[in-house]
C-alpha cells in the first residue's frame, strides 16, 4: 500500500548551540525593554503597535535579519530570525508596527522591488522605521481572494487605482502597503489578471482608510478605499500577471511562523502564575497537556524553519501547522475558564491574569480568520492528500 | 531524513507489510504466537537496533529505532518488538547481553526487597507476551541507584490475559531464578519513560495506518453518485486526521533523538520532558485519531472482516499503556508550576 502518511513528516531540527547566546540576549533586553508595560499591550504581542519598541529592536540589529547587508538587512540565517520572532511572541513584545515589514514585506522588496526601492525603502524596515499593510482582502473577497476586483489601469507613466480593500490591519498608520490589484478585468483570467503593487502611502492621494473598531474596542483593521489613486510605474512589483504566484509564495512565510500558535503563550503563563501550588492534580493535567500540544507545535514550526532555510516550500507543512495552532491557541482562554473560576477582566481590574485572559478572550475569534480559514488550511491540505 | 532510519523504515515496511495482511492477523489472533514472523525478525536484528555491537546488535540510538517501533503500531505488529527493543537498550547501558529468544519485559519498576542473591519474587508483575518468554528482564531500585535483573521465569504461575489489541498481558507471580544482575547507569523507574516513549511511537504508527486506510477508502467509496473524497466534510476529516498524526509523529520522533542527545538520567533538563510530551500528546490524540479513521469508513470499519480495528484496538490499548494523557500531562503540569509561568517557556526551549 502507498502511503500518503509517510510523505507529510516534520524532520526535527534542533537549534544550533551558537543560537543560545542570541536568545539570552534577547531574552534579556525584552525583559528590560517590556518591564512596567500593560499586559493587555503586550497580550497582542504582534498585533500591537509601538513604534518606539520596533525602534529599538531595529537599533539592535533584531528586524531584516535575514535581508542582505546592502539594504541595511544584517545577512543572518532565518533560523536567527526564528529565534528572535519566538522570543518576541512569547514575551508578549508589542512587534505589530513591524511585523508585516520583518516577516514578508522586506523579503519581497529584496526579491522583486527596483534597486531605487530596495535602497530607500529596505534600510528603513531593518531600523523597524517603516510600518507596512497588505492590501488583500475586499468587501466581496474574503476566502475566494482571486475574486478580488479592485483595479489598477495603465495610464501613461504609471497606474491609476479604483476599489475597495478591508480588513487591512495599520492602514491607517502604515508608510506603505502592498496591494493585490487585478490589471487584467478578463473574466478567463482570474488568478492571471492579478498584479502586486509597493504603495508609499505618505506620498499617494485618493486613499482613503476608515479603521474599523472590533468586537474588543481596538482600532487596528481598516476599509481603504481607493478613488483615482494614482502610482508611479514602478509600483508595479514583480511582474504583471504574476501577482497570485507572488502572493502565494509569501503565505508560506506568513502561514509557517511560531506567531500561529503562540498567540495565547502569554496567556498560558500568566494561567500557570495563578493556579500556581495550589492546583489539583487534574488540573495540573490540564496544564501539562498544553505545555505538550505547545512542545509538539514547536517541533514541528522548526521542522518549517529548517525548510525554508533550506530554500524549500514547506507550504502544505505550513497549512498544517496553522490548522493545530489555531486548534491549540483558540482553545486556551476556554480551557482557563474550565480550570479557574476566576472572571476575565477588562484593562486596569482584577490580576493580571484575569485581564490578559479578557483581552485574548476577546480577540480569539479572529485567531482562526487571519491570514486564512481553518476550512481553507483544510481544503489545502486534502489538496495535498490528493483528495481533492 | 536521518539516512539510517529511512533504510530501516523501508526494509521493516517491507517485511512487516508482506507478511502481516489482514488474513495473516487473523490467523494470528486465532492461532497464538507467530513464531515463525519471530524468528524472521530475530534473523533481521530487528529488535536489537538499540543493541550494542558486542551484544550482535546495531548499536544505534532511538532516533533509529523510532522507524522500528513506528512500522510495528502502522502494521499492528503482534510481537514484542517494542519490549525487546528497550530491553536490548537496557542491557546497552549495563554492559551486558541478553540471552537468547523472546523476552519478557517487566514493565513495572521491581522493589529492592523482590531481588535478593538469585531469588526474585513477583507478586502479580505485568509482562506483555509473559507467557512467551524465554528469559525476563526488569530493572530494581537499589537504593537511589538500579539494577537491571535478568532472571528464569521457569516454575513461574503465568496468568494470561491480552489487552484490547488481543496482544497477550500477561501477568507473572511466583519464584523467579535471577541469572544475572547488572548495575544499570539509569532511574529506576526508566521502564515506564522508555514504554511511554515507545508506545507513543506506535501511535503514531497506528494512526499513520489509519489514515492511509480512510484516505484510500475515501477514494474507491461512492455515495450520492460521488467518491466520499470528494465531500468537502470527508476532506474536512481526513485534513485533521493527517495533522494529528503528523503531530505525533513528530513529538514522538523528537522524544527520541533527545533520548539520544540528552539521556534521562541527569539532574535538571533532560529528555523525560520530551518523552512526557510525546505520550501525553499521543494518547490524547487517540481518541481524534480512532474516531476520524472510523467515522471516514462508516459500517464496513465497524466489522471485524476489514480489518481497521487491528489498529484501532491497538490504539485504544496504547494509550493508556506506561500512562495515559493524565498521568504524562500531570508530569509536565507539576514541571510548569514548579519553574512558574515566566520559566515554561525556558523549559520548553532548553
Amino acid at each position: 500500500m502507498t502511503s500518503v502518511a509517510d510523505k507529510l513528516r516534520f524532520e526535527p531540527l534542533r537549534l544550533p548551540p551558537e543560537l543560545d547566546e542570541l536568545r539570552a540576549d534577547v531574552r534579556a533586553f525584552l525583559a528590560e525593554t517590556l518591564a512596567g508595560m500593560s499586559v493587555v499591550k503586550r497580550s497582542h504581542s504582534w498585533e500591537s503597535y509601538d513604534a518606539e519598541f520596533s525602534a529599538r529592536l531595529g537599533a539592535r540589529g533584531w528586524i531584516g535579519m535575514t535581508l542582505p547587508e546592502q539594504y541595511g538587512g544584517h545577512g543572518r540565517s532565518a533560523l536567527e530570525r526564528y529565534v528572535v520572532v519566538e522570543e518576541c511572541l512569547v514575551a508578549g513584545a508589542p512587534t505589530g508596527f513591524h511585523w508585516v515589514a520583518d516577516r514578508q514585506s522586506g523579503p519581497l522588496i529584496v526579491r522583486y522591488g527596483t534597486e531605487a526601492q530596495k535602497q530607500e525603502i529596505v534600510p528603513r524596515i531593518t531600523q523597524g522605521k517603516a510600518c507596512f499593510a497588505i492590501g488583500m482582502s475586499e468587501p466581496n473577497s474574503g476566502s475566494d481572494l482571486a475574486s478580488l476586483r479592485t483595479r489598477a489601469e495603465r495610464i501613461p507613466g504609471g497606474w491609476r487605482v479604483n476599489g475597495t480593500k478591508i480588513w487591512t490591519s495599520n492602514a491607517h498608520r502604515a508608510n506603505y502597503m502592498i496591494a493585490l490589484f487585478r490589471t487584467d478585468p478578463d473574466p478567463n483570467k482570474k488568478h492571471a489578471g492579478l498584479s502586486q503593487f509597493l504603495i508609499d502611502l505618505d506620498k499617494t492621494s485618493g486613499i482613503t482608510p476608515r479603521t474599523i473598531q472590533n468586537l474588543a474596542g481596538g482600532r487596528n483593521f481598516n476599509e481603504v478605499a481607493f478613488v483615482d489613486a494614482e502610482l508611479p510605474e514602478d509600483a508595479l512589483i514583480g511582474r504583471e500577471g504574476e501577482g497570485w504566484r507572488q502572493v502565494t509564495e509569501e503565505l508560506a512565510f506568513e502561514r509557517s511562523g511560531p506567531e500561529r500558535y503562540l498567540s495565547c503563550f502569554f496567556l498560558l503563563r500568566k494561567l500557570i502564575d495563578q493556579v500556581g501550588g495550589k492546583a489539583s492534580s487534574a488540573t495540573l493535567a490540564r496544564i501539562g497537556a498544553q505545555v505538550a500540544w505547545a512542545t509538539t507545535l514547536r517541533n514541528m514550526s522548526l521542522s518549517i524553519a529548517a525548510k525554508l532555510n533550506a530554500g524549500e516550500d514547506p507550504a502544505l507543512e505550513a497549512s498544517v501547522v496553522k490548522d493545530l495552532g489555531c486548534q491549540f491557541e483558540q482553545a486556551l482562554p476556554g480551557l482557563c475558564q474550565e480550570l479557574c473560576e476566576l472572571e476575565p477582566s477588562l484593562e486596569g481590574f482584577g490580576t493580571e491574569y484575569q485581564q490578559v485572559l479578557g483581552s485574548l478572550v476577546q480577540v480569539a475569534p479572529s485567531f482562526s480568520l487571519r491570514g486564512g480559514t481553518p476550512e481553507i488550511m483544510r481544503g489545502i491540505i486534502a489538496k495535498g492528500l490528493g483528495v481533492r | 531524513m536521518n539516512e539510517t532510519r529511512q533504510i530501516l523504515e523501508d526494509s521493516v515496511n517491507r517485511l512487516f507489510g508482506d507478511r502481516l495482511d489482514w488474513d495473516a492477523l487473523t490467523r494470528i489472533e486465532d492461532s497464538g504466537f507467530p513464531r515463525q514472523l519471530w524468528d524472521e525478525v530475530v534473523d533481521q536484528g530487528i529488535h536489537k537496533v538499540l543493541a550494542s555491537e558486542d551484544a550482535g546488535g546495531m548499536g544505534a540510538g532511538w532516533g533509529e529505532a523510532y522507524a522500528v517501533l513506528r512500522a510495528c503500531g502502522r502494521h499492528a505488529v503482534p510481537l514484542p518488538v517494542a519490549e525487546a527493543s528497550i530491553a536490548e537498550w537496557l542491557a546497552a547501558q549495563a554492559g551486558c547481553v541478553l540471552p537468547e529468544g523472546v523476552p519478557g519485559l517487566l514493565t513495572s519498576t521491581l522493589d529492592g526487597n523482590a531481588v535478593a542473591g538469585d531469588s526474585l519474587v513477583l507478586d502479580g508483575a505485568r509482562t506483555p507476551w509473559g507467557r512467551e518468554a524465554a528469559y525476563l528482564v526488569g530493572v530494581a531500585a537499589r537504593g537511589s541507584a538500579a539494577e537491571l535483573i535478568v532472571a528464569d521465569p521457569a516454575g513461574l504461575e503465568i496468568t494470561a490475559e491480552d489487552n484490547l489489541g488481543r496482544d497477550p498481558r500477561d501477568t507473572l507471580s511466583g519464584r523467579a531464578r535471577v541469572t544475572a544482575r547488572h548495575a544499570l547507569p539509569l532511574p529506576a523507574d526508566c521502564v515506564r519513560w522508555l514504554g511511554a516513549l515507545a508506545r507513543s511511537a506506535q501511535i503514531a504508527g497506528g494512526g499513520a495506518a489509519g489514515l492511509d486506510l480512510a484516505l484510500q477508502y475515501a477514494a474507491e467509496r461512492s455515495q450520492f453518485g460521488r467518491p466520499l473524497a470528494a465531500f468537502q466534510a470527508i476532506q474536512h476529516y481526513l485534513a485533521d486526521l493527517a495533522g494529528t498524526v503528523a503531530a505525533v509523529d513528530t513529538i514522538s520522533l523528537a522524544a527520541c533523538e533527545a533520548l539520544d542527545a540528552r539521556g534521562m538520567a541527569s539532574d535538571g533538563r533532560n529528555a523525560r520532558f520530551e518523552i512526557a510530551a510525546a505520550k501525553c500528546r499521543a494518547s490524547e490524540a487517540v481518541e481524534k485519531l480512532t474516531r476520524l479513521s472510523h467515522q471516514v469508513h462508516g459500517a464496513i470499519g465497524f466489522t471485524y472482516e476489514y480489518g481497521l480495528h487491528f489498529v484501532t484496538r491497538r490504539l485504544w490499548a496504547w494509550r493508556a499503556e506506561f500512562g495515559g494523557a493524565g498521568e504524562w500531562g500531570e508530569y509536565l503540569g507539576r514541571e510548569a508550576v514548579a519553574v512558574g509561568g515566566d520559566g515554561v517557556w525556558p523549559l520548553i526551549t532548553a
